[in-house]
């Protein structure tokens, strides 16, 4: 199979690069997104609260976008997992439908997203029975599969998910039994304590851990200490708290082990790949966009800079276009062109 | 209803209890192995430093020293005709000190005497060219280009399955209570359950006294349960080290040690703490601080942000200091195989034909099977899809689409992986036992991604709601009940 763009990852990143993409002068047949799960969306398939674009549900967002690629004749797969992909672009993939197959693009853009990071840089003291999980995978069994991963749930994190999970725990009849972030500062914004953790009564506590956590088979307690302000548990202040659940947050890092597999560097501090202005990474022609890059804020950081990666690599695709000078004032005028095509973007 | 009769019955499927079951299933001998836990390798065997020793450690002349040689020498076999990762990548010794130099001097004599090929000591360039990582302070170090790495629990699954094909009867929560002698048969209990055998071998690790004692016997030492911690690293510092990195050993043992795994892993530790209870399983802090100061003397610059999950073991340490292999002197046929601490992985080989000599002795006669099945199931080996070349990976997709389905990325599982596990000779019917055998959850996101998959697959392959998948034990469902 040969396309002149395959995008890997159908999240919001994904698609809305796909859109700029077509926008910008590459044809929608010639246009290909992959995605690993059987349904297009990304992590917004999980996320039905409100808060993307417009006071959005994550599904809202996702459906919308969605239909817009699909009007637009963008092919997407789903369950199409990307194994790997070298320098000359070939991507191996394998899918149900069409088996083993290697795909030739002239660009890829990686939309791969985040995933959680594991618990273990938490290193909690303790048994390691069941109950204990990440706040995606919490999310997932209570909004895609409507199962309760515990009644009495514990929190520990102050991401944006951690409030969010621990809100729809209360909503859906469990009780969060304690929160807490270690550090001295909230991840997310404050207006998510006054969103979703007081209105539900949810003890929350900064400066304060789990270290160590009780039971054989399922969780029965956590020992739950404050800290001092070089992080170390301050010893008196701890104390036992029953639950039969702990939902566990430590932020997020770049999913791209594909990228690390192609060879393509990756920055130190963002855990994502390295990038020139023009979002492509160190292998020529193929970029990233959205959390693959680095993990943003918002989801309206992501959209217009996937936008402004669509617009790059359909640019990059165009037939004979002669080469940009490299002085100052050519790049200059580039990123604003960029910038405009974005705030267009958002006024549509 | 009648009762199943053996000519051998194994007490313990570890991987001494494994891998005896493994070497006996070659010959025409009835044989069933009776595990307290819900899976193979669920004591010590599952957490360890997975280290296959070269044998310089044990003191000259004792079973120990004899059967860890033999059995590291066995091991390059046995992984191969299983399909078992298995890595020679040898083990350093370092020395800091002229004090340290005269004790790795020591053992290098000793692992001489114990017949340890290739031993020598290592200076200082030859060292930090080998492992650059290593501390700049450490001078010297004893060479051991026999010692290896070998997942444990892997092992033990390879060889329960090879013998589960040749006819071997596998009895999980089947923990042994009761066990009666007439003479001629013993009659193994488990509640209300029971089967007899002629021979029996326990094997059951850190419960070898507790199993002694049900019929009148003592061992002739103690069994102290030992804990070690580990910590376990991201793949992406698998250059942290190249060998097996132990300090030089003082009055505690051998001390914590930087290794790379078979899976491409770092694992650090452990530690060595008496504790109370044989299933103190429990990670403390003051031990993960412990192995973290014990791994930074060997590799001052290890990256220990970068666990990705921790996890402790209990050993089953004899007073005595040395494996004890012998027929009860008090009831014919039942033979003791106790204080397996380590290096009971190394030695497991050679333990479990040294068991079958003194079942030989005992009186069993052994033919050899006319069909044995060298592999793990009759189809070969069930390579796993990350472990496929691209024609396997073809082929495995053309006949069942479900190994395009891709479950646990981090380690590159898929669907097929994980139904081919679920229906092997001996079922991986929850999550852990799942994640065990394919992976699936064991890489840096640690399931957080594919938990709920795997449990999902279950379900649907075993016919039963997923509020019903455990993940290892029957009280751990992994879910409550529904939302509103």
């Amino acid at each position: 199979m040969k396309r002149k763009l395959v995008i890997i990852g159908s999240g919001p990143s994904g698609l809305v690069c796909a859109m700029s993409a077509a926008k910008n002068g590459i044809a929608p047949k010639d246009i290909l997104v992959l995605e690993r799960e059987n349904e297009l969306g990304g992590t917004l398939n999980q996320c039905i609260h409100t808060g993307f674009m417009k006071n959005l549900t994550g599904t809202e967002l996702a459906t919308n976008l969605i239909k817009t690629v699909k009007k637009a004749g963008i092919e997407c797969l789903t369950e199409a997992c990307v194994l790997s992909f070298n320098k000359d672009k070939v991507l191996t993939v394998i899918s149900p439908k069409s088996g083993y197959i290697k795909i030739q693009a002239e660009a890829i853009v990686i939309a791969t997203g985040c995933r959680e990071q594991s618990r273990g840089v938490l290193s909690i003291g303790g048994t390691r029975p069941v109950g204990v999980l990440s706040a995606g995978a919490a999310q997932r069994y209570i909004n895609i599969k409507g199962y309760m991963p515990g009644h009495k749930t514990v929190v520990i994190g102050s991401t944006e998910i951690a409030f969010i999970v621990a809100r729809r725990i209360a909503i859906e009849g469990g009780t969060v039994v304690f929160a807490c972030e270690p550090k001295s500062a909230t991840l997310a914004d404050k207006k998510y304590l006054k969103e979703c953790i007081k209105p539900f009564n949810i003890p929350f506590k900064l400066n304060h851990n789990v270290t160590k956590i009780y039971g054989k088979e399922r969780i029965e307690a956590v020992e739950v200490c404050q800290l001092d302000k070089k992080g170390k548990p301050i010893k008196k202040t701890k104390q036992k708290i029953e639950c039969d659940s702990l939902v566990y947050s430590c932020g997020y890092t770049p999913d791209v082990d594909i990228a690390i597999e192609a060879g393509i560097s990756i920055k130190r501090d963002t855990k994502g790949p390295r990038t020139k202005r023009n979002y492509e990474t160190t292998i020529p022609g193929v970029f990233v966009t959205g959390n693959a890059h680095y993990i943003h804020k918002t989801i309206e950081k992501i959209l217009s800079e996937a936008i402004a990666v669509g617009t790059n690599v359909a640019k990059s695709l165009k037939p004979t276009q002669p080469k940009m000078p490299s002085d100052k004032k050519a790049k200059k005028e580039k990123t604003d062109e960029n910038n405009a095509h974005i705030n267009s973007e958002n006024k549509e | 209803m009648s009762i199943k009769s053996y000519d051998v019955a194994i007490i313990g499927a570890g991987i001494t209890g494994a891998m005896t079951a493994f070497q006996i299933a070659k010959y025409s001998v009835k044989v069933a192995v009776l595990e307290a836990g819900i899976d193979v390798a669920s004591g010590s065997t599952r957490a360890n430093s997975a280290i296959v020793h070269a044998g310089y450690d044990a003191k000259e002349g004792t079973l120990k020293a004899l059967l860890n040689v033999k059995g590291c020498e066995m091991m390059p076999e046995i992984t191969s005709q299983l399909g078992v990762h298995y890595k020679k990548c040898g083990s350093l010794v370092i020395g800091f000190n002229a004090r340290d130099l005269e004790h790795l001097k020591k053992l290098m004599e000793r692992g001489k005497t114990n017949g340890v090929k290739g031993l020598r000591i290592l200076n200082k360039t030859e060292l930090h060219k080998m492992e650059p990582n290593v501390s700049k302070d450490a001078k010297y170090a004893l060479y051991a280009p026999s010692a290896g790495i070998v997942c444990p629990y892997d092992l033990a699954y390879a060889v329960s399955e090879n013998s589960a094909t040749n006819g071997t009867d596998f009895y999980f929560e089947y923990k042994v209570d009761n066990i009666e002698y007439d003479g001629k048969h013993y009659t193994l209990y488990a509640g209300d359950k029971k089967v007899k055998a002629k021979y029996v071998i326990n094997a059951a690790g850190l419960y070898v006294d507790e199993i002694a004692k049900m019929i009148d016997d003592d061992l002739p030492f103690e069994i102290i349960p030992r804990r070690g911690e580990y910590m376990l690293l991201d793949k992406s510092e698998i250059k942290t080290a190249k060998h097996t990195i132990f300090v030089t050993p003082n009055e505690k043992g051998k001390g914590i040690l930087v290794s790379p795994t078979v899976d491409g892993n770092i694992i650090v530790g452990p530690n060595a703490n008496i504790v109370d209870s044989k299933a103190d399983t429990g990670v403390t802090e003051e031990g993960l601080d412990e192995i973290s100061k014990g791994a930074r003397v060997i590799v001052p610059s290890i990256n220990l942000g970068a666990v990705i999950t921790t996890f402790a073991g209990v050993r089953p340490t004899p007073t005595s200091g040395d494996f004890y292999i012998k027929e009860s002197e008090k009831c014919k046929g039942f033979i003791h195989v106790a204080g397996i601490e380590s290096p009971g992985l190394a030695s497991a080989p050679a333990v479990s034909e040294y068991v079958l000599d003194i079942l030989k002795k005992a009186g069993l006669t052994m033919r050899k099977k006319r069909n044995y099945i060298p592999t793990r199931t009759k189809d070969g080996n069930c390579k796993l899809f990350y472990e496929m070349n691209e024609r396997e990976r073809r082929q495995a997709i053309k006949k069942d689409s479900r190994y395009a389905i891709m479950v646990c990325r981090c380690e590159m599982v898929t669907e097929g992986d994980v139904v081919n596990a679920i229906n092997r000779p001996i079922s991986a019917h929850t999550v852990d036992m799942v994640k065990r055998r394919t992976r699936a959850g064991m890489g840096r996101c640690q399931g957080a991604h594919c938990r709920t998959k795997v449990a999902e697959i279950i379900a649907k392959e075993l016919n039963i709601d997923i509020s019903e998948v455990k993940k290892f034990s029957q009280n751990s469902k992994l879910l409550l009940g529904k939302t509103k």
